[in-house]
C-alpha cells in the first residue's frame, strides 16, 4: 500500500486501538497548527482538535481507502472548522445586534497599525512583531482562504489534494489561493518595505463566504 | 496589421508556478518571462517573500495532555458505543428468559392439573355423591334396595317432572 497511514487508518477501522494513537501521534500537531490559525485561539483550537478525532473515530467504520488518509483528515477538519466559525459568527451576530456602532474598525491588522505605526518607521521589524503583524495579515483573509493557504503552506497539499478537503475544483483552489496569496501581499509588502499602513485589502470574504 | 500579442501572464499562473502546479509549457514560457521583464519578476519576487513570512507564524506543538485528554474523550466514546449496542443483546437475553419462564410456568400448571386428576381429592369425591346425599334421609327410611330398583323402573321418580311438564 502506497499511504502506510492509509494501513493505519485501515487497521482502526478494525478495532486496532495502538493504531490510532499512533495517528494520533502524527496528525494531532498539524491538526492543531492548521486550526489555530484557522480560529484564532489555542484553546479553541485544542477543542477542534479533539472533535476532528473523535469524528475520525466515529467514522472509522465507514472509512475507506479511496483517498490519502492526510486529505480525508482535512476534508474532516474543514468541516469542523466551519462548523464552528459559523456557530460563533451566529453568535457573534446575536450578541452585537444593536451595538454595531459601539467601535471603530473591526478590521485587526488596521487597528494594530493605527496604534502602532507612528513607532515603526522603515526599520527592522523584531520576531515577535513580524509573527503578530503575519498572523493579523492571515486574519484579514476569509475563512476558505485561511484554509486553502494553511493546507497548502503547511500541509504541502496539492490543488487536487485541496479541493478534495475543501469540496471545491482544482480550478477554483487556483483562483482561492491566488486571490489570498495577493492580499497576503497587499497587506505586508508595503508594511515591510515602508512601515507605513498597508491600503485597506480588497473586499475580502463577502462573495467567498456565499461561494 | 499588428503581430498577435502574446498571452498576458496573471499573478494566478505566477503563483501556480510557485506552487510547482503548471505543466511544463506553461513553466518554460513563465521562466522564459521573468529572464526578460523585471516588473514580472518583482511581482514573483514579492509574492514569494509574502508566503515565506507565513514561516514567522507560531507552529503549536500538541503536548502529552492534549494526546491524553483525546483519548480519554474516545474511550468514552467507544464506551457509549458499547451502551449503546447493549440494549439490543439485553433485549435479547430477556425474551429468551421470559420464553424459559413462560415454559416453567406452562409445565407447572400442567402438573397441577394432572396431580388435581390424580390424587383423591375429598371434595371432588362430596361432589360426586351429592345426589345421594340430597336424598339420604328418604334412602334411610327404605331397608330394601330391590324395592327401590323396582320403583325406578315404574318411572314413578319421574312423576313429579311429568305433572310440571
Amino acid at each position: 500500500m502506497v499511504d502506510p497511514d492509509v494501513h493505519l487508518m485501515l487497521r482502526v477501522r478494525d478495532g486496532d486501538a495502538e493504531a490510532f494513537t499512533e495517528l494520533m501521534r502524527r496528525y494531532q500537531g498539524r491538526v492543531l497548527l492548521v486550526l489555530e490559525h484557522l480560529v484564532g485561539s489555542r484553546d479553541w483550537a485544542e477543542d477542534l482538535t479533539q472533535e476532528v478525532f473523535l469524528r475520525v473515530y466515529r467514522a472509522r467504520k465507514t472509512y475507506t481507502a479511496d483517498a490519502k488518509f492526510v486529505t480525508w483528515l482535512f476534508t474532516i477538519t474543514n468541516h469542523v472548522a466551519s462548523n464552528a466559525l459559523r456557530t460563533k459568527a451566529r453568535r457573534r451576530e446575536v450578541r452585537l445586534r444593536g451595538a454595531a456602532n459601539s467601535s471603530g474598525s473591526g478590521r485587526p491588522l488596521e487597528r494594530f497599525l493605527q496604534c502602532s505605526s507612528g513607532q515603526i518607521p522603515a526599520r527592522q521589524l523584531d520576531k515577535t512583531e513580524m509573527r503578530d503583524i503575519v498572523r493579523l495579515a492571515m486574519e484579514t483573509l476569509n475563512e476558505r482562504q485561511r484554509m486553502a493557504v494553511l493546507l497548502n503552506k503547511f500541509e504541502g497539499m496539492s490543488y487536487a489534494d485541496i479541493a478534495q478537503a475543501m469540496e471545491m475544483t482544482p480550478q477554483a483552489v487556483k483562483s482561492l489561493l491566488s486571490r489570498a496569496r495577493l492580499n497576503l501581499r497587499q497587506m505586508l509588502i508595503p508594511y515591510l518595505e515602508t512601515g507605513r499602513p498597508p491600503e485597506a485589502p480588497p473586499s475580502v470574504g463577502a462573495e467567498e463566504l456565499a461561494s | 496589421m499588428d503581430a498577435p500579442q502574446p498571452p498576458k501572464i496573471t499573478d494566478e499562473d505566477l503563483i501556480a508556478y510557485l506552487d510547482g502546479e503548471l505543466e511544463d509549457a506553461a513553466c518554460r514560457w513563465i521562466e522564459k518571462l521573468l529572464m526578460t521583464d523585471p516588473a514580472i519578476r518583482r511581482r514573483l519576487q514579492e509574492l514569494e517573500r509574502t508566503w515565506e513570512l507565513l514561516e514567522k507564524l507560531d507552529e503549536p506543538v500538541a503536548d502529552d495532555r492534549l494526546t491524553r485528554s483525546t483519548l480519554e474523550m474516545v474511550a468514552v466514546e467507544a464506551a457509549r458505543e458499547v451502551q449503546e449496542t447493549s440494549p439490543l443483546q439485553g433485549r435479547r437475553f430477556w425474551v429468551r428468559w421470559l420464553l424459559v419462564l413462560g415454559s416453567l410456568l406452562a409445565a407447572a400448571g400442567l402438573g397441577v392439573a394432572v396431580g388435581w386428576f390424580l390424587t383423591d381429592d375429598p371434595d371432588r369425591q362430596l361432589l360426586e355423591d351429592l345426589p345421594l346425599l340430597e336424598n339420604l334421609d328418604c334412602y334411610r327410611q327404605i331397608d330394601d334396595f330391590q324395592f327401590l330398583k323396582g320403583l325406578q323402573e315404574r318411572m314413578l321418580f319421574q312423576e313429579d317432572q311429568s305433572d310440571e311438564g
